[in-house]
């Protein structure tokens, strides 16, 4: 039926612009109008789908919770007295029951022979609301149309008028991101409020106890777990570092290599192939932490302590004898892998932003070329360099797949790198790829654990590309 | 200022080989080998023979021959892309760092090829020193950037030495009563001015024998122009001065030995007074009547 | 002349000087470029032990092998009126024995033993025969049915007789009646076509891709529908109508931060906004469509800002000129120029959406969704998250089939760069 209605709704704009246009010529009567015709036409087709479309959106937007509140009102007793989780599956169920479908779970006594029942209610109060909607929309085109086209005159400025629409649209466009921001924002502190209403956020951001899941004492908040995430902070902070001493010297002296040693062709073999690096998906980088780098480093730390066991240093082998496949060095060094064309892209840029005659002056003192790059090149692309690695650390601690398919899940507090740790990201996809109640602390933990992410890497993100601003205008 | 336009007039006497069927004076017609020392100008410091310059396909110096007198400025002078700057890149073989760049020809510098095998561009540049058209100190202090050259080649042997070395560099680049106080901060904080003539300082702090300016004052103000070149006047006592100048004026004032560049090829070499007032090709008058340039 | 005679003398000692120290000088600029040199040979080591690792656990997944038997369609065991009811696994398995000569035990074990040889999908393909065709019972046919995973893993060299045969699920007899069944040619390897027409199972014999294929396909529709026009607008704006004020720079720094925001994040906004506020059906292609939109529209926005960026303004200056308006110019000279750079940036952003998967998971994209959905308001699959399901299976034969859905991923990811790369080259202009 919406596809009936959009096909309507393409023809009656085709329609509006030849009438819009005709009408224009029409009208002249010899006078040269203002505007073209074709630019009637389109002011016609303007005239006919702006208001078509706004009260379709609207339409497209309350439908879903005004169907909510009539169905809430006007439902029986023993389904108001569901628990809301169960309330909702119920809803969910008369609904498919209704449009002539199965149920998903089996009811019992008074709720299945309600199913049917509830199920026309909703069938019919979603047929309503969507012929509503769609007979708001034509009413509102027409009424448009006719509005339009009673304007239609020689002097009348349809070009302008036509453009400032279009202007309207690219604006309304870019405001999108804007609004993705602040939809980011208020989701995020919407239930992060509803988080520290139960759980204080001094517990939150300095307890050392991270277990969601279950009850560790009878008094505890919200009597469901505990939400101490330093162990989650700690985690991150273990892995980012492991990632950062991978990737910061290995996409540096990539860097440096490609930009002042390597010759044309090798750059035009190795760019491409670190751009193939970095085109790689993560969670193709999971797999491979989870199913190569994991075992293969265990085997080796195992193999190391079997050698290890007896000697004088039989505790460390015993240890090492023990080593599990998700240890933070696996996804930190992963990580580091995924993060080295990053890093050496960007400070490919930023050596390259290094105006030539720094390197010539040097140069012509008989200076060689790593001379040049440690004293000159280096100290002088330094900030720049040190934004880069800043903008490496806040994808670091953002990255998710990696370390939810090869950190692990048990939040220790620990800087040990062949221990299991886990991290802010892991714990936002446990918490809410699990049984989901939405009202209860552990699910909406993965939003105060996503604010604090969320602020945390803005801070870097922003001071990061101020520091690379500030250091490109030096050389502009 | 105008007492430096026309310079007094200095006595050569042609005391060398008489070079070239026509060449008793002391100028002569490209290619040639100039005449050598005379009272006031050092012995020939580089006599650069059929030098021809590519850049990748493109031929930017078609054979060019110049004698450069020691304790002496030579300046080199024509229109923009004539290859004069090529030229000067050739003398301290930084034309080594462009990709795709190849010379050919002789340069001989104390009658040693450089551009041979066993020369190295490392060493030979700490014999010849250049300073460049923009001012482009390190991003260091100005302590740091004069010490640059000694520390890397390793010429103090201490701390006291090194502050000698950069004293009496500074010293002789005109610039240590302006910095003296304030040697720790940054030199990209000085003006123009004196941010070139802190670069000629790092430059003569390796005690090199030649120096090569490439427009030195292309980017400066009349009074630090004025500075840079009466300085440049001082240093020619000890060293041997190339300057690439678009400026004839310039030229005019701080040099002794002119050599005026076309297309890459050098049209005519001689002392700079008879250049500028007695040229003897066409294309050279044409040229300092500002005809075209 | 002594003057001159020392200078000389100082000169060459101090060239001595600097010789002397030559040495130490060029071999830690050899060891500074070996570094370099190192660092790139350890980056391109990572990529080819990444891509080679995942094609050697990969490729087996492309070939399977299937069991031809001949089967009595035993009337005493089929009931016709409900076929799918019959136990025809246990009931071949017993066939084979007796064919075999092989005596079974009190317990029926070496029935089971042979029972867990074969796919569950035997059970599906004999009543379907039955059910199109009833006059088959009574008689004898040959069915051919794929083999269970811990069979499939055996022929494939993933169980080997080196383990221990209590750690194994494939035992010795097993191993033994899989070798003569292979030796007689009723085993026959082939191309597994089943993993590019089939969505996905539980029994990784049966699971296939197509569904996650589709799921991802109708998402790319949704973000490239949404977030191609939607970027390439916002661009135009900032680039050619923006005034340049204070709201103009929060945008741009905006757009930006929003960039470099994790991607976990624009998961929990999906989950916040589109699902538990608009509630929109989860781990719908919609949902995810509409996320992967959000995320992609920053890159789209810079990438097409460059291209505008890079169109000479003597091009909008000439158009303007002539009498044309601020939107005619850019819509019919400005913006026709750049459109190969859009169109570039917009497919490498596509194709990085193609593997984005952390926000998939927490709109839901994580839960089982068998069998084959082609509609975009109903729960699917997608290529990335069904990765990340396989991976997490227990089952053996699941982790060669992630590898062979990241060579599918891959592939897409190729052809999709291949083609930014073709368009650049094809249409890259230089002013």
């Amino acid at each position: 039926m919406t596809w009936i209605f959009l096909i309507f709704m393409a023809v009656f704009a085709v329609l509006s612009y030849l009438g819009g246009r005709r009408l224009a010529v029409r009208r002249s009567h010899g006078v040269k109008p203002h505007s073209r015709p074709g630019q009637h036409g389109l002011y016609a087709v303007i005239g006919v789908l702006a208001p078509a479309m706004a009260i379709l959106i609207l339409a497209s937007v309350f439908s879903a919770p005004i169907e909510r509140h009539l169905m809430a009102a006007g439902s029986p007793e023993v389904v108001e007295q569901l628990e809301p989780f169960r309330r909702q599956a119920f809803m969910a169920d008369a609904r498919r029951v209704g449009d002539g479908g199965q149920a998903l779970q089996i009811w019992a006594a008074p709720y299945a022979e309600l199913l049917p029942t509830e199920g026309r209610r909703a069938h019919n109060i979603h047929a309503l609301l969507q012929w509503g909607g769609l007979t708001a929309s034509v009413i509102a085109a027409i009424l448009g149309g006719l509005f339009v086209f009673l304007r239609i005159r020689p002097d009348l400025r349809a070009r302008n008028a036509v453009e400032a629409w279009v202007v309207g649209i690219l604006f309304a466009c870019a405001t999108v991101a804007v609004l993705t921001t602040v939809g980011i924002i208020f989701s995020l502190v919407y239930d992060s409020l509803r988080f520290f209403g139960m759980v204080s956020p001094l517990e939150f951001l300095f307890g050392t106890q991270w277990s969601p899941q279950i009850a560790i004492r009878a008094d505890q908040v919200g009597s469901s777990g505990a939400f101490g995430a330093v162990p989650l902070f700690a985690g991150t902070f273990l892995i980012m570092l492991i990632a950062m001493a991978v990737a910061a010297p290995v996409g540096l002296f990539s860097a440096i290599y490609l930009s002042e040693y390597a010759s044309k062709t090798t750059r035009a073999v190795v760019k491409p192939l670190l751009e193939v690096l970095a085109g790689v998906p993560t969670v193709v980088y999971g797999f491979f932490a989870a199913l190569t780098v994991g075992p293969a480093l265990r085997v080796f730390f195992n193999t190391i302590g079997s050698w290890l066991v007896g000697g004088p240093l039989d505790g460390l082998g015993q240890y090492l004898m023990l080593v599990q496949n998700q240890m933070a060095l696996v996804a930190g060094c992963v990580m580091g892998i995924m993060l080295i064309p990053f890093v050496s892209s960007l400070s490919d840029d930023i050596m390259n932003a290094v105006p030539q005659s720094l390197r010539d002056g040097s140069y012509a003192m008989g200076a060689t070329k790593s001379e040049t790059v440690k004293k000159v090149l280096l100290p002088a692309a330094l900030p720049g360099i040190a934004g880069a690695l800043l903008l490496a650390v806040s994808r670091a601690i953002g990255e998710t797949m990696i370390v939810t398919m090869a950190a692990g899940l048990a939040a220790k507090l620990t800087l040990n790198p062949l221990e299991t740790v886990t991290t802010v990201t892991v714990q936002i996809v446990t918490l809410l790829t699990g049984d989901q109640e939405f009202n209860s602390p552990k699910t909406l933990a993965a939003f105060g654990l996503g604010l604090t992410l969320f602020v945390v890497t803005l801070i870097l993100n922003i001071v990061a590309m101020r520091i690379v601003a500030t250091y490109r205008e030096q050389y502009d | 200022m105008n007492t430096k336009l026309i310079r007094t007039p200095i006595a050569y006497g042609p005391e060398g080989q008489p070079t070239g069927a026509g060449a008793e004076h002391s100028r002569s017609v490209a290619p040639t080998v100039g005449d050598s020392a005379r009272a006031g100008l050092g012995p020939i410091k580089i006599s650069a023979k059929n030098i021809k310059v590519f850049y990748g396909e493109k031929q930017a110096l078609h054979g060019v021959s110049l004698d450069i007198p020691d304790k002496a400025v030579t300046a080199l002078i024509g229109p923009s892309g004539c290859g004069k700057s090529t030229f000067l890149r050739t003398l301290n073989r930084m034309n080594d760092t462009v990709p795709g760049a190849r010379v050919e020809g002789r340069i001989e510098m104390d009658g040693e090829d450089i551009n041979d095998k066993k020369v190295d561009p490392v060493l030979l540049r700490a014999q010849v020193g250049m300073v460049f058209q923009k001012p482009n100190p390190f991003p260091k202090s100005i302590f740091e950037n004069v010490a640059y050259g000694p520390k890397i080649h390793g010429l103090a042997s201490s701390k006291s030495e090194l502050e000698d070395i950069v004293q009496s560099a500074l010293k002789r680049a005109g610039l240590w009563d302006e910095v003296a106080d304030r040697l720790h901060a940054p030199g990209t904080g000085l003006s123009g001015g004196q941010q070139q003539r802190l670069v000629i300082a790092r430059a003569i702090a390796v005690e090199p024998e030649v120096i090569l300016m490439d427009e030195p004052c292309s980017a400066l103000d009349p009074i630090a122009t004025a500075k840079i070149e009466e300085l440049i006047d001082e240093l020619r006592e000890r060293y041997c001065i190339v300057i690439v100048t678009h400026s004839m004026a310039q030229a005019a004032r701080v040099s002794q030995r002119t050599a005026f560049f076309h297309m890459g090829n050098i049209v005519e070499t001689g002392d700079t007074e008879d250049i500028f007032t007695n040229p003897r090709e066409r294309r050279t008058l044409d040229y300092i009547t500002g005809r075209f340039g | 002349m002594t003057d001159a005679a020392s200078k000389t003398g100082a000169v060459s000692a101090r060239a001595e000087k600097l010789k002397a120290r030559l040495k130490g000088r060029y071999a830690r600029e050899a060891r500074f470029k070996w570094f370099g040199r190192g660092a790139i040979a350890i980056a391109l080591a990572f990529l080819a032990i990444l891509l080679t690792s995942i094609v050697l656990q990969g490729y087996t997944a492309f070939y399977t092998h299937s069991l031809t038997l001949p089967v009595y369609m035993d009337p005493a065991r089929i009931d016709q009126a409900y076929p799918q009811g019959t136990n025809f696994e246990q009931m071949v398995a017993e066939q084979q024995l007796v064919r075999m000569g092989v005596a079974d035990d009190e317990n029926g074990s070496k029935a089971t033993a042979m029972r867990n040889l074969l796919s569950s999908e035997l059970k599906f393909i004999a009543a379907d025969r039955i059910r199109a065709q009833p006059a088959l019972i009574g008689q004898t046919i040959p069915l051919t049915t794929p083999l269970s995973d811990d069979a499939e893993m055996y022929l494939k060299g993933k169980i080997t007789r080196e383990t221990p045969e209590n750690l194994r699920r494939v035992s010795d007899q097993q191993m033994q009646w899989l070798d003569s069944l292979k030796s007689q040619g009723v085993i026959r390897a082939h191309f597994n076509s089943a993993l590019f027409t089939k969505g996905d199972s539980t029994q990784p014999e049966l699971a296939g891709l197509l569904g996650a294929v589709i799921g991802s396909a109708l998402m790319l529709t949704v973000t490239a529908l949404i977030a191609i026009p939607v970027g390439v607008f916002a661009a135009v704006w900032l680039e050619e109508y923006a005034p340049r004020n204070r709201l103009t720079a929060i945008i741009e720094v905006n757009i930006n931060n929003l960039a470099a925001v994790p991607s976990i994040v624009y998961g929990l906004l999906g989950v916040a906004l589109f699902i538990n506020f608009l509630h929109l059906p989860r781990a719908s292609p919609l949902v995810g469509g509409l996320v992967l939109a959000l995320m992609a529209l920053p890159t789209i926005i810079i990438a097409t800002r460059s291209s505008l960026k890079a169109v000479p303004p003597s091009i909008r200056d000439a158009a303007l000129a002539m009498g044309a308006s601020r939107t005619q110019t850019v819509f019919g000279h400005v913006l026709p120029l750049a459109m190969p750079g859009v169109m570039t940036g917009s497919i490498i952003s596509m194709a990085h959406a193609l593997g984005e998967t952390a926000p998939l998971l927490l709109i839901g994209m994580i839960s089982f969704v068998p069998g084959i959905s082609a509609a975009i308001d109903a729960p699917g699959g997608a290529l990335p998250s069904l990765i990340y399901i396989w991976e997490n299976a227990s089952e053996r034969a699941f982790h060669e089939r992630t590898a062979a859905a990241i060579l599918v991923l891959l592939a897409f990811m190729i052809v999709m760069n291949a083609a930014a790369i073709l368009l650049r080259r094809r249409f890259e202009r230089r002013w």
